[in-house]
């Protein structure tokens, strides 16, 4: 790299327009990682931050909790396996409307006094007693207090507020626990006949995965990972899948701008690369030196677009945009941008290594 | 060293016909003999150049350097040949923009692995004999065309070389400094004790060299031959 790195310090101008691009696209790269970090906590932070290792969907519900309705007969066969923690959970979305008229998506997970979901020992105790509800503290910025009365609309059930946790969100819809008793009289009235959603599950893996062997046939139950339950969150695979899309076509964009501006700048420069192997270099010598110029503009400007991206990142965490900066898949992501400049630089290296020397003579004779 | 080439034939494609540039030529440069070489334009001079520097393979007939038979070498074999045993000094000084004059020369010994302080001491050795002792560190843009060549010059002798090959190295230059260029090459060059040969269109030139021959058709003419000792 001996003459790549004077290079770039002599005439670092040639290299600003490419190296701003691919900052940009870097940029660009991490804040998308910040936003489907969002998206995703934004889906399913609520699920995440449940204590279970395992959900029980009614079998054909493909993990999604409005399709799935289960009874305590489901439930009966894994209160006696040993080693796993099961509790009933219900989920469903409803609009409650605040004491001065304003009105909220909740999304509503009745769970039964006592179980191992209760978030914290005092939203616990909360929901031992009356009916009533414990908030993701997400509700305090829309205004409401403890002791403050929620309408549940199209039931007109009015629920005092017990107090507020770190709950999270579910579809993109902040989360409310109340008692599973309440949750079912809200939604089936005093038809309920002990329905719920799911079973939430909580055992050594194999444990779970060994009974549910057992009880699925019999029961008509389907037993998943809480990961694969994320899927039947509304919108969580068309979003996860439309983030990666965007993220590959940005690798696939930028390994084309690398490549291109690779093999541009071999042919301005094909009469020194043809010098430096009239002077004995070999074709490894100079691949070296060409690819590891560029490679040093893109991680430069990578790690740049990066930095800057991670500062602007720190201003959007603040504001109403589900965005969430992470090191590990932001520093992943710009790898992988990286990696894909190099792929561009490679399929342009045979114009490198097939410059002919004889060109160093040209203009002569 | 010597070098010597032994019925070399080259042609390009010429349309539908093929065009002979050199046709079976032979030649035999001795180790500190300057051979010139004199033709006119598109007689095949700077493809003397490229097949004797290992630039490019002949159609036909050998090149050997130092005893070594390159057209028996694969590639690789052959880039090492030259990279270890050929200078040439091009007829624009072909420097690369962005390094100083200094690191022009040292680059030679980049490319071989071994630029180590002894290689830095010569290079600057180099400069200094062909007089540039004060514009070490001054880019191609900085130096005039005479100092641009002196560079050339030194880079050329960096890997003390058995062949100094010399395309028309005074061709951007008036007369004068030609003059004291062609002096310079053809100095330094017998006192590395290289077989060269300088390609020029100037007879005034050519006459500073030991031997003088003609290229015309692809073959070597007899001139006026010339003994300097």
């Amino acid at each position: 790299m001996y003459l790549a790195l004077r290079e770039l310090r002599v005439a670092r101008g040639r290299f600003v327009l490419v190296g701003a691009v691919i900052g940009l696209v870097a940029m660009l790269t991490t804040m998308l990682s910040g936003l489907a970090n969002g998206l995703v906590d934004d889906g399913i932070s609520g699920l995440r931050r449940l204590p279970m290792t395992h959900l029980a969907f009614q079998d054909g519900a493909a993990e999604t909790f409005s399709r799935s309705m289960l009874n305590d007969a489901d439930l009966a066969p894994w209160q006696h396996v040993k080693g796993v923690e099961s509790s009933p959970l219900g989920v469903s979305f409803v609009n409650a409307r605040t004491d001065q008229g304003k009105t909220v998506d909740v999304a509503l997970f009745g769970v039964p006094a006592g179980s191992f979901l209760a978030p914290r020992p005092d939203a616990e105790a909360a929901l031992e007693g009356k009916p009533g509800l414990v908030l993701s503290h997400e509700f305090e910025e829309e205004g409401i207090r403890v002791g403050d009365e929620l309408t549940i609309v199209g039931v007109d059930e009015r629920l005092p507020v017990l107090g507020f946790t770190y709950a999270g969100s579910y579809g993109h819809v902040d989360i409310a626990f109340t008692g599973l008793e309440t949750w079912q009289q809200l939604l089936y009235g005093d038809n309920a006949k002990g329905r719920f959603s799911a079973i939430a599950l909580k055992g050594d893996p194999d444990v779970v995965a060994a009974a549910a062997q057992r009880i699925d046939p019999t029961s008509g139950t389907e037993v998943v990972t809480k990961e694969a339950a994320y899927a039947g969150s509304p919108g969580y695979a068309g979003e996860t899948q439309t983030m990666a899309m965007i993220r590959w076509f940005l690798l696939v964009i930028s390994a084309l701008i690398v490549g291109a501006f690779f093999v541009v700048w071999t042919m301005q420069r094909a009469r020194q690369i043809a010098l430096l192997k009239a002077l004995g270099a070999s074709r490894l010598y100079v691949a070296k030196d060409a690819v590891g110029q560029l490679s040093v503009v893109l991680l430069l400007a990578t790690a740049l677009g990066g930095l800057v991206a991670f500062g602007v990142g720190g201003l959007v965490e603040q504001t109403a945009v589900p965005f969430r900066l992470a090191a590990a898949p932001a520093f992943s992501a710009l790898g992988l941008l990286v990696a894909a400049g190099l792929l561009g630089c490679l399929a342009g290296i045979r114009r490198v290594v097939s410059v002919d020397p004889a060109m160093s003579l040209r203009g002569a004779d | 060293m010597s070098i010597r080439l032994e019925n070399v034939t080259v042609a390009v494609p010429d349309g539908a016909d093929r065009r002979v540039l050199l046709d079976g030529i032979d030649l035999e440069v001795a180790p500190g003999e300057t051979v010139a070489v004199t033709g006119a334009s598109g007689s095949g001079k700077s493809t003397l150049v490229a097949v004797a520097g290992l630039l490019r393979a002949p159609d036909a007939g050998r090149v050997v350097i130092g005893g070594v038979d390159a057209s028996a070498l694969k590639d690789r074999g052959r880039v090492r040949l030259r990279r270890d045993r050929v200078g040439i000094v091009y007829q624009s000084p072909n420097l690369l923009p962005a390094l100083t004059a200094r690191e022009q020369v040292e680059i030679v010994a980049h490319i071989r692995g071994d630029l180590g302080r002894a290689a830095r001491e010569r290079a600057v050795e180099l400069l200094t004999r062909v007089g540039l002792e004060d514009r070490l560190d001054a880019r191609p843009a900085e130096l005039s065309g005479g100092e641009r060549q002196r560079v050339g010059i030194a880079r050329a002798l960096m890997n003390e070389p058995s062949v100094v090959l010399a395309d028309e190295p005074t061709a951007s230059l008036d007369p004068e400094r030609g003059q004291a260029i062609i002096d310079l090459l053809v100095g330094e060059a017998r006192r590395a004790g290289a077989a060269t040969v300088v390609v020029t269109h100037d007879p005034e030139q050519a006459a500073r060299a030991d031997r003088r021959l003609h290229l015309r058709g692809g073959v070597f003419h007899a001139d006026h031959a010339q003994s300097r000792t």
